[in-house]
């Protein structure tokens, strides 16, 4: 672990008068695994938006590798590393599953087809290249959702909600492919309301209660802490 | 009868490249950009300003009328369009302020040129005449062909196989989503209002070239035409488009031939209130810009 690679500071993200994140600073070491986890509207997903450029903060900072890139575009927080993988994973369903690649690798245009090492990674998507993305299924999606993003060769990713709406053993799978990104030495923010599983890959938890950060440490402990087991992860 | 098919094809062709333009625009960004008639008329001036100005050869021509036009298309879209980005009635407000810009591109182009119409010099292009198969065709109704089919099939394949088109049809389908890989979404609109309008004002500067004239109500009288022709093919639909436009061109010509010229836009208008009554998305269907 070293320096923060992605820092959040103080930051609000308001929808009109609604305050979706009230108050919320944390950062991320280089290699990290951070969940954020926390009930629906804690504002967990919005302050990935914010993160990725999606929404613009009604106050706060964002650092991403000790610059200030709160008014940069999206996309250009994606060419330089910050990429989002998007809560009910945004395919492009008439595009092709090679087409969704290509658009996320346009930063590499250069290189010859730059998707066959997700292909590698993720089989199924070889096997379904030339079909519309739309015709996959859920966990086919999400695994798209993912090499997607990858394939733009991030230096941190942000993951909202990968499990939601899957198949138990898909839900494994997809954390089985969380590991094996962090274990490239990408650095990883996930957003869950699986929380245990959630817990139990990260190795720092933050738990969000209406925009604000409630509980927060080592993601072993909070799996222990009462208050959050209580609250957020029921009896097993 | 055959010379008439003839005459409803070239005729057609040039209402395809105005429809295909604007439905380019309304399939990858939902703008009806109601300043193309007037964008179109522009094509018609300058080309035939250009024309008179420099004598450069027609295929050097139509090139600069396409570069004024890309150039139109990205301040149409600066103008009336991104200034209203993010507003709840974006769509409804960007379709009003294109209106008002086309009235003040009309006004420039009076302006500039006064209330006649202008006119290619005579000699310009020599306008040969051909014999095939008993149907007589000008060199200017076979360039104009040729320059519709080059263009079209050429945007066809921008839209399908290049990245700008890869690009396109991500924007058209989930704005949010192409932002997430990175798309930039500013640069493509651009990207998108210059194709467009360089379509238009290439037709404009085309249809000029076949009346040898153009005035400021050009782009008035082809604008509910064209408008036809979206509707009929399926707003947003290039192949659509292309395929409505010689439709239509055919079945104008054929009433003027079979009836006069006063039923030719009856004709025209018969057909678009049956399709929008029996098939209300258009000829073909669902078929849309990122499906090309």
């Amino acid at each position: 672990m070293s320096e923060p690679i992605l820092e959040v500071e103080s930051l609000k993200v308001a929808y009109g008068r609604v305050q979706a994140v009230r108050d919320v600073s944390f950062s991320v070491p280089e290699g990290g695994l951070l969940a954020l986890v926390g009930a629906n509207g804690a504002g967990k997903s919005s302050v990935l938006a914010a993160a990725s450029g999606l929404v613009r903060p009604a106050a706060g900072r964002i650092r991403f590798q000790g610059e200030d890139v709160t008014r940069r575009p999206a996309h250009r927080r994606v060419a330089a590393g910050l990429v989002l993988v998007p809560e009910g994973r945004q395919i492009l369903g008439t595009l092709t599953v090679a087409e969704n690649l290509l658009l996320g690798a346009h930063r590499r245009r250069r290189q010859a087809a730059p998707e066959s090492e997700m292909y590698d990674l993720f089989p199924v998507l070889a096997e379904r290249r030339a079909l519309p993305a739309g015709s996959l299924s859920g966990g086919e999606q999400q695994m798209l959702a993912i090499a997607r993003a990858m394939i733009a060769r991030p230096r941190v990713v942000l993951l909202d909600e990968p499990s939601m709406g899957l198949a138990p053993k898909m839900v494994d799978e997809v954390f089985a492919v969380i590991e094996k990104i962090r274990a490239s030495g990408v650095t990883v923010v996930l957003v869950e309301q699986n929380a245990r599983r959630a817990l139990r890959a990260a190795d720092t938890g933050h738990v969000l209660e209406t925009g604000e950060i409630a509980h927060s440490g080592p993601a072993s402990e909070l799996l222990q802490d009462p208050r959050v087991v209580k609250a957020y992860l029921g009896v097993e | 009868m055959l010379q008439q098919l003839a005459n409803g094809v070239f005729a057609g062709s040039i209402y395809a490249l105005f429809a295909i333009g604007f439905t380019l625009v309304f399939g990858v960004l939902r703008h009806l950009n109601l300043a193309h008639p007037a964008v179109f008329t522009a094509g018609a001036f300058i080309g035939i300003e250009v024309a008179a100005r420099t004598a450069i050869p027609i295929w050097i021509l139509f090139p600069v009328v396409a570069l004024f036009g890309a150039l139109a298309g990205v301040l149409v879209e600066r103008i009336a369009f991104r200034p209203l980005r993010g507003r709840d009635d974006e769509h409804f407000a960007g379709l009003i302020s294109s209106v008002a810009l086309g009235g003040v591109v009309i006004a420039l182009l009076q302006a500039r040129y006064g209330t006649d119409p202008q006119h290619f010099a005579a000699d310009y292009f020599p306008n040969r005449l051909f014999e095939v198969a008993g149907v007589r065709v000008t060199l200017t109704q076979l360039v104009t062909l040729g320059l519709a089919l080059v263009l079209m099939l050429g945007l066809a394949w921008l839209v399908s196989a290049t990245s700008l088109g890869r690009s396109m049809r991500a924007v058209a389908e989930n704005p949010t989503a192409a932002k997430v890989l990175g798309v930039n979404v500013g640069r493509v609109t651009a990207g998108t209002y210059a194709l467009s309008s360089a379509l238009g004002t290439v037709a404009g500067a085309l249809l000029a070239l076949n009346l040898g004239q153009a005035g400021r109500d050009l782009g008035a009288s082809i604008e509910l035409v064209g408008f036809a022709v979206i509707i009929l093919g399926g707003l947003g639909s290039l192949w659509g488009a292309m395929a409505a436009g010689v439709v239509l061109g055919v079945a104008e010509a054929l009433t003027i031939h079979l009836f006069d010229s006063t039923w030719k836009s009856m004709v025209a208008f018969a057909l678009l209130f049956a399709v929008l009554v029996l098939r209300p998305r258009g000829l073909f269907g669902h078929v849309k810009v990122r499906e090309v």
